[in-house]
Order: C-alpha cells, then sequence, then structure tokens
C-alpha cells in the first residue's frame, strides 16, 4: 500500500498590511505506484478549489483596515497612503467566453442564479472560477439547453469530421 | 478565383484559401499533411467531398452513443441502455449514399454488439463524472511562431485524464497505436493544458474493436513530455512552410489503397495546384 500525502497552501494579503493563510492537507492510499501521477493531478485540482473557495471570506478585518465607503484613501500604521478598492470578481475563463456566457444569458433572458446553479452542478463551481475548458462546456450545455445549437450528441451523425 | 480541374470537374480555389490554412491547424489536418500532401490539398483546399464510406458511418454512430453516454454521466443522469439503443438507431439510419453491398444489417449488429461490449468493460465507473465532454478548445501558439491549434476533446475523465475513443477491425498493439496516434494525443495536451491551466493526468486511448467476438483494448500513457512537445511543433513548422511553398506533392505508398482521392491522384499531372 502506498500512502500519497498532499498539502495545498495559500496565502494571500490584506488591506493593512495583513494577510490570512488556508492549507489543506489531505492522506490517501494507493495500490499502485502507476496510479500516483494522476492521483495526485487529481487531488491538487480538489485541495486548489476547495482552499480557493474557502479562503475568500477574509473574516476579521483590523478596523484601520477595512475599506472606507466612500472609496477615499485613508492611512495605515506607516503614514503612508493606500486607496482600498473594492475586490473585482474576475473571471477565470477567456474575454471571449465570458462575453458569449453573458450574452446567452441576456439574451435568452435566463436567470444568471440559475446559470451559476448549472456551473456549480457541472463543475462544483460558480460561473466565474471555470477555466477555459469549463467556460466551453458550460456556453456548449447552455446553447443546447436554448435551442442554439444542435445537440452535441448529435454532431457525430453527419461523420464527424473535425 | 484559381479555375482548377479535377476528375472532369472545373473546381475554384479561394485566392487566400492558403493563408486562412495557416492560421489555425488541427490535429486532424496536421495528419492529413503529413500522410499525403496532395491528399489534404483535394481535401482542404479544393475542399472536394467524397460520400461517407461504410467504415467511416460504422465509427461515427459509435462515437455519437459514446458521446451520449458521456453526457449522460456529465448529467448525472442513470445508465439507460434502452436510450442508448435509440440513439443508435436513429444515428445509424441517418445516412445517404452508403454502399454497403449487401452488409448493412450485419454491419449494423455488430457495431452494437461491440457498443455493448465496450459497456460491459469499461473502465470508466458508471458514476465516475467527466471534467468534459466534447468541448470545443484552442490553443495560441503565436509566440512560437506557429498557428492557432484547434479541436474538439472527446472526453476528459476525472483526474485531467484525456479519452480518445478509436474503432478499429484489427486488435491494436499498444506500442504501435501510442505511435499512429501520438500527434493527436499531443494535440490534445496542448489544447487541455491550455484551457484547464494544468498538465493532463495522462492520456488513453479506448479501442473498440470490431473483431467476430467484439474486444475492448485500453491503451494508457502519461502526460505529453517535453520531448513529444517539441516533435510536434517541428511537424507544425513544416504545415506551415510547405503551405507557404504550396508543397502540394503525393506520398504514394500502401495507405493509398484506402484513399478517397484515388482517381482524383492518379489524374494529377504536377501542374494541377494553386501555383499554376
Amino acid at each position: 500500500m502506498i500512502t500519497l500525502e498532499t498539502n495545498y497552501s495559500k496565502k494571500i494579503g490584506l488591506p493593512g498590511y495583513s494577510s490570512h493563510q488556508f492549507s489543506i492537507t489531505l492522506k490517501s492510499e494507493l495500490s499502485d505506484i502507476s496510479q500516483v501521477e494522476a492521483e495526485s493531478a487529481r487531488l491538487y485540482d480538489v485541495l486548489q478549489n476547495s482552499v480557493d473557495s474557502n479562503i475568500q471570506q477574509v473574516g476579521f478585518l483590523p478596523n484601520e483596515a477595512k475599506p472606507s465607503t466612500n472609496g477615499n484613501a485613508h492611512t495605515n500604521g506607516n503614514g503612508h497612503h493606500r486607496s482600498i478598492k473594492p475586490v473585482e470578481e474576475t473571471w477565470k475563463c477567456s474575454p471571449a467566453q465570458k462575453d458569449l456566457i453573458l450574452k446567452i444569458t441576456d439574451e435568452n433572458k435566463l436567470d444568471k442564479t440559475k446559470v451559476d446553479q448549472l456551473a456549480q452542478d457541472r463543475f462544483g463551481k460558480g460561473v466565474k472560477q471555470l477555466n477555459k475548458l469549463e467556460a466551453s462546456g458550460l456556453i456548449e450545455e447552455l446553447l443546447e439547453q436554448t435551442g442554439q445549437s444542435k445537440p452535441r450528441s448529435q454532431r457525430f451523425a453527419r461523420g464527424g469530421a473535425r | 478565383m484559381i479555375a482548377t480541374s479535377n476528375n472532369g470537374h472545373a473546381k475554384t480555389v479561394e485566392p487566400d484559401i492558403v493563408s486562412i490554412l495557416q492560421q489555425t491547424v488541427s490535429a486532424s489536418r496536421l495528419n492529413c499533411w503529413l500522410q499525403c500532401r496532395l491528399k489534404f490539398y483535394f481535401r482542404y483546399v479544393l475542399k472536394l467531398t467524397k460520400p461517407k464510406t461504410a467504415a467511416l458511418h460504422y465509427g461515427s454512430v459509435l462515437h455519437l452513443v459514446l458521446q451520449q453516454w458521456n453526457l449522460n454521466r456529465w448529467r448525472k443522469q442513470p445508465f439507460d441502455l434502452e436510450r442508448l439503443r435509440q440513439v443508435f438507431d436513429n444515428g445509424w439510419a441517418d445516412q445517404q449514399q452508403i454502399e454497403w453491398d449487401g452488409e448493412e444489417a450485419a454491419q449494423k449488429a455488430s457495431a452494437w454488439s461491440v457498443l455493448e461490449r465496450y459497456f460491459a468493460e469499461t473502465p470508466i465507473g458508471g458514476n465516475e463524472l467527466p471534467e468534459a465532454v466534447e468541448v470545443s478548445v484552442e490553443a495560441d501558439l503565436s509566440h512560437h511562431g506557429l498557428p492557432v491549434l484547434i479541436g474538439v476533446l472527446d472526453l476528459v475523465r476525472s483526474g485531467g485524464r484525456i479519452v480518445d475513443f478509436k474503432s478499429t477491425g484489427k486488435t491494436p498493439d499498444n506500442e504501435s497505436a501510442l505511435h499512429q496516434n501520438g500527434l493527436q494525443l499531443d494535440c490534445y495536451s496542448i489544447l487541455y493544458r491550455e484551457a484547464a491551466g494544468k498538465r493532463e493526468g495522462g492520456r488513453e486511448l479506448h479501442h473498440l474493436v470490431k473483431t467476430k467476438v467484439p474486444k475492448v483494448i485500453v491503451t494508457e500513457t502519461g502526460p505529453m513530455q517535453e520531448h513529444q512537445r517539441t516533435r510536434l511543433f517541428r511537424l507544425m513548422e513544416n504545415y506551415v512552410e510547405g503551405l507557404e511553398r504550396k508543397d502540394f506533392v503525393p506520398a504514394i505508398g500502401m495507405q493509398c489503397a484506402g484513399c478517397e482521392f484515388r482517381n482524383e491522384c492518379a489524374k494529377w499531372s504536377g501542374y494541377e495546384n494553386p501555383t499554376h
């Protein structure tokens, strides 16, 4: 029996020179050394997604580190001024994929929470967290659900030319 | 437009077709280029179309059913053999101008029987959720001076294991199968890494062998190695440079026996290409 111990840790900076970090350690058992590569890749993916989804909750912050509501700069302990901007939610997929997902959602008047739920069901993460591969899958599914694309399962019927 | 005589039919070549072909490349296009440049010319430059062959239809219907099976697991739907049989029957009926030589019923029975064998022996568990099913992806390789690589990944299993399904009449030898399909697998690795932002867990060829008693052979290999990536990029360079030279000469050999452009090739004088 082979024991595979994996750890994923992430530390991120917070306003006011604060930071927080989170790590997960996981042990699993393998019956064959040939499984190491695939299993470690899988665990890396699972651990990274778990850490990323949890670390977004920053919890308590010292008063002086909290962003001001009017967006003005504030003073920290070193006398330096630093402007705290609201954290923008970034999309992990390509800009073109982001635009297409938003376009399909808007044009078909889809409920954004349902689109997000679809992403959660299929990939275990929200739309904005999808990588390009996952976003491509979601786009195919949305196009199929809104009748804008031939079902993927029927595309081979004409010969499968790629 | 440049007029070209081909098999008695006048064809025209779009003036910028070669530059369009240089902008993107896929595994199938690259394989065709390496197999025979004159075949590539007929298929992708002149865009000659041929009726679907019985073997291609057979393989297409197998893929159709396997895609539905993968989508069902992705959507967390239960395995339903009856529903898959309906997909198979509908896919089989969706055909035109195929010459069966009286073999259609036997071929259809063989195709379903090889699928049943696959579902019984597949290493993919019924509850295993795929990472991706038939997704279109691309990788911009312009920083290497190469075209954009485009492709469709049939199936990515959990752990980033890329799967390609093959239907074949002969029991494959693992080493030969990996050699013959290496270019395609390496293309998929590049596409996966670009799209998922991580290295693939491995690559698998699932062969559905249509022998009298159907067989399932799974050939596994690890992630793409650096020398395989370099080799693929070298082949892509050859593709771009050869297209630039309009180097559409035939590669005559054993593969000609099954080529759909044999008649056109026999009539090719050496001057029927866009440079003349």
